[in-house]
């Protein structure tokens, strides 16, 4: 019998249901949408004043302008940039951080479990936003501080997920196999256990996303996020006043894009966990 | 001091109360823009803590509800002072039978105001252990009070008991004070809240926790302050004879203002204020009939007034009426000029100035009803003079490029991004979004720093800063108030928080202080800020004009540029509010 590999069958799962390829095509074009943002061939005018103050949704601006006549619709576009190399960023360092400290903590037990684990609950009981703020005081504002912020206290709960699988896998017959073989503990962990858990961290990549875009969105609403460029917290910031004039469309264009992303990668986080671990599906 | 940011806008949610109306009793319903910081008189150096301790509290002196231009009158005091010979000596008879309001401190005995407690309560401001937030307003006035200060600095506790000088008591009704030079202002800072009258059994009695527990001898008692959202104030039962004033100006007849002349006041029962942060709520809750008395939000001007100066129809038929009034104010870019790049650049702050659009900025956030300020003095004040017009508030790209080529920065090559410090609401956010549009087109890159107010004050005080946002409110009618912010003595982290240094200017203003009002004076005035606009040591922005709203059954409400003492003149008609209150 043939048999597939993991991935090439969880490919297979993840195409059969529609609702995640819809929220991958979505999550791809918000990529692209962001790349070529950041390469400045999309939006790169989102600065200039293309048209009066605050005008509604036209042929011509299909999301209206805002306060100082800039277009709605290039400042949506480049907070979707902002928005996805917070994902990116924060996910870049919070993973290997919790992935590593996961390992390490499950692998060996003992004081460096005790330690690690001391830590990451320690790290979670603080509130996050609380911890955000006072991250963000610390470093003085903008992205960089945004990513630093996002990224230091994103890791805790794939840590302890990690942690527990990886003290799961390690009294299974393969690793002890390894062992007997004469593999050493870095072997043993990351050649033979942590390629079996990488579908944790993929599940777990696509929701840590969406809470860093989330949080991005906070804390620019509140002042502390990105600085002179459009973010969709400031967006949202702006409506907030704007509201009470009628000018809707800032709030809806930028509630609109997060909405989308948000979404897409929750629904893109569920199906890869129904592919990928499907002992789980329907849990 | 009464610093505040340029606009106060912040993020809260009206918590829905929805109670039958009572109109039985006396209630004026206010609101209060932002957090109280405590009532410890001392550290009343924000308007809006200011205006709920002066409701409780007294001084000896406060201005005229009614008369313009602004006019003190006596309020503890008997009378205006007799002032010596030498113009230096103040002597004050305060007026007898007047008591504190009741208070455990007490132990069940009506106390008296004495002259010992406006001895104590002066001393408190210069104790360095409080570290009083109100001391610049008599730091090195009288005589011997600064030994006093400096003497107790390092020691681990101050004595009251000390003798001073320029600050005695005469017998239990009368007071002396002697300054040590000529300090016309003196009457204006006995009246700011800062020298408010407090007992000291009650500091005593109360230790830290004094700011809760306010023990005035004012119209109105709150039993205990604490952090909620409703301050609640009732009136004082023992409260002295004390009645409304029965002149004012021509005007003030015709608009009402003199029907309770003569009566005594409080004229109210309660007085109730909400705190509410946020800009919508507040406007929703008026518009609702539920607080009397609010300023119009910027994003609300087109739904309330038709030009400039007339309320729609809809607010016209609920009886609502339209205070416009011009503020003495300023609102500016503060340059830190002991940054080396400002410091002796005069050409680069001066282009700075020129490329800023102020038409467009009063257009976008003042509805195009602030004026444009051209120095430090604002109109209303002796000093300003309507002809002068500062070639650098002009808007003219071709001048500031010429300018800031000139400085050493053509097309601001060479300049490193300037970054603005601000407040981390949305309006002072949009205002620097849009300086920083206009420097744009000189070349010069502005980033725009959000703070917590804190942080804000913070990196002003400690000249943490390359520029930074600011409004000034007078807090007396003169211009020393204003020109004071530019005096090098009073540099970060006193008033001057531009750091601005200038020997020919600190030179004019010593001798322009200690003149008593007089159009020499005013020349003066006239002459230093003419001589500093031209100087650029901000980058000068408005004078405001606020519009407020009040309710057809508040009366007596007459726009007070130093409102904390207005309150108690206030009164309800239950008579209009209970014909009114069915077309909200």
């Amino acid at each position: 019998m043939k048999t597939n590999s993991l991935w090439v069958d969880a490919f297979r799962r993840l195409s059969r249901d529609k609702t995640a390829m819809m929220s991958l095509v979505i999550v791809i074009i918000f990529s692209v949408v962001a790349i070529l943002s950041w390469m400045g061939i999309l939006s790169a005018g989102w600065s200039q004043e293309v048209g009066g103050s605050n005008m509604p949704p036209s042929a011509e601006f299909i999301f209206g302008t805002d306060l100082f006549g800039r277009s709605v619709f290039d400042k949506v576009i480049h907070g979707t940039q902002i928005a996805m190399s917070v994902g990116l960023v924060t996910s870049l360092i919070a993973i290997p951080i919790g992935v590593v400290l996961g390992a390490l903590a499950g692998y060996f037990g003992g004081w460096v479990d005790d330690l690690i684990t001391w830590f990451y609950t320690t790290f979670s009981s603080i509130p996050n936003i609380m911890l955000l703020i006072s991250i963000t005081m610390i470093l003085g504002k903008g992205i960089f501080a945004v990513y630093v912020a996002l990224g230091a206290t994103g890791w805790g709960s794939l840590c302890r997920l990690i942690r527990g699988e990886v003290m799961k896998h390690k009294e299974r017959e393969y690793v002890q196999a390894a062992g007997a073989i004469g593999g050493g503990h870095m072997r043993k962990l990351f050649i033979h256990i942590l390629p079996n858990v990488t579908h944790l961290v993929i599940i777990n990549a696509s929701l840590q996303f969406q809470t860093a875009i989330k949080s991005e969105v906070i804390l620019s609403y509140l002042g502390l996020g990105v600085q002179g460029e459009p973010s969709w917290g400031t967006m949202i910031d702006d409506a907030k006043l704007e509201l009470a004039r009628g000018v809707w469309w800032q709030l809806a264009a930028s509630t609109l894009a997060m909405f989308l992303i948000v979404l897409a990668f929750n629904l893109l986080g569920d199906a890869l966990r129904d592919a990928l671990d499907p002992k789980l599906k329907g849990k | 001091m009464k610093l505040f940011g340029l606009i106060l806008l912040i993020a809260s949610f009206l918590v829905g109360c929805s109670k039958e109306q009572n109109f039985d009793e006396r209630v004026i319903y206010l609101i209060s823009p932002e957090k109280i910081a405590g009532f410890d008189p001392i550290n009343a150096s924000d308007m809006y803590s200011s205006n709920e301790m002066g409701k409780v509290y007294e001084g000896l002196f406060e201005f005229h509800p009614l008369k313009r231009p602004y006019e003190l009158m006596p309020n503890l005091a008997e009378a205006m002072p007799t002032v010596g010979d030498d113009g230096l000596t103040y002597t004050v008879k305060i007026k007898k039978g007047v008591f504190f309001q009741e208070s455990p401190a007490f132990k069940g005995v009506k106390r008296e105001l004495k002259a010992e407690d406006f001895v104590y309560s002066i001393k408190r401001l210069a104790d360095p252990k409080l570290m009083s937030k109100g001391w610049w307003t008599l730091d090195d006035k009288l005589v011997g009070l600064n030994e006093w200060r400096a003497k107790y600095a390092q020691a681990e506790a101050t004595n009251y008991a000390d003798e001073i000088e320029g600050l005695k008591k005469v017998d239990d009704y009368t007071i002396q004070f002697k300054l040590k030079a000529p300090f016309p202002q003196f009457l204006y800072a006995l009246a700011m809240p800062y020298s408010f009258v407090v007992a000291k059994e009650v500091v005593d009695f109360y230790g830290k926790e004094f700011l809760n527990f306010p023990v005035g001898t004012g119209a109105f008692v709150l039993p205990k302050f604490e952090q909620t959202n409703r301050l609640v104030y009732t009136k004082n039962p023992n409260f002295r004879e004390k009645f409304y004033p029965s002149e004012g100006e021509d005007s003030d007849i015709a608009n009402g203002l003199l029907a309770d002349a003569g009566k005594k006041i409080p004229l109210v029962d309660k007085i109730v204020v909400d705190i509410i942060v946020e800009a919508q709520p507040k406007w929703l809750g008026f518009k609702r009939a539920k607080n009397d008395l609010l300023e119009v939000p910027k994003d609300n001007f087109q739904e309330v007034i038709v030009g400039t100066r007339e309320l729609t129809d809809d607010f016209k038929s609920k009886g609502i009426r339209l205070h416009a009034e011009a503020q003495l104010d300023v609102t500016f870019i503060s340059l830190n000029n002991q940054n080396d790049l400002f410091k002796d650049n005069k050409k680069l702050r001066q282009a700075i100035s020129l490329a800023y659009n102020r038409a467009q900025a009063n257009k976008l956030f003042y509805n195009d009803t602030a004026i444009e300020a051209q120095g430090v003095i604002p109109p209303g004040i002796a000093g300003y003079r309507k002809e002068f017009k500062n070639p650098y508030t002009k808007y003219d790209l071709v001048l500031a490029k010429k300018l800031l080529k000139e400085a050493g920065y053509p097309e601001g090559k060479g300049l490193p991004d300037l970054v603005v410090e601000t407040r981390n609401d949305t309006s002072s956010r949009q205002i620097l979004e849009q300086f920083a549009d206009n420097m744009k087109d000189i070349g010069i890159k502005v980033i725009v720093g959000q703070n917590t107010w804190p942080e804000l004050v913070n990196k002003v005080t400690t000249k943490r800063n390359m520029m930074y946002t600011m409004a000034w409110g007078a807090d007396y009618p003169d211009a020393e108030n204003f020109l004071g912010l530019l005096y090098c003595p009073n540099q970060s982290p006193g008033s001057n928080g531009a750091n601005y240094c200038n020997p020919e200017f600190d030179k004019l203003y010593k001798q322009a202080v200690v003149l008593q009002d007089s159009p020499e004076r005013t020349a003066l005035y006239e002459k230093i800020n003419e001589m500093v606009a031209l100087e650029v040591p901000w980058v000068f922005s408005f004078n405001r004009t606020k519009y407020y709203v009040t309710q057809a059954w508040l009366k007596n409400y007459k726009f007070m540029e130093f409102n904390h003492t207005q309150f108690q003149y206030l009164n309800v008609d239950l008579e209009v509010k209970k014909q009114l209150s069915k077309k909200f």
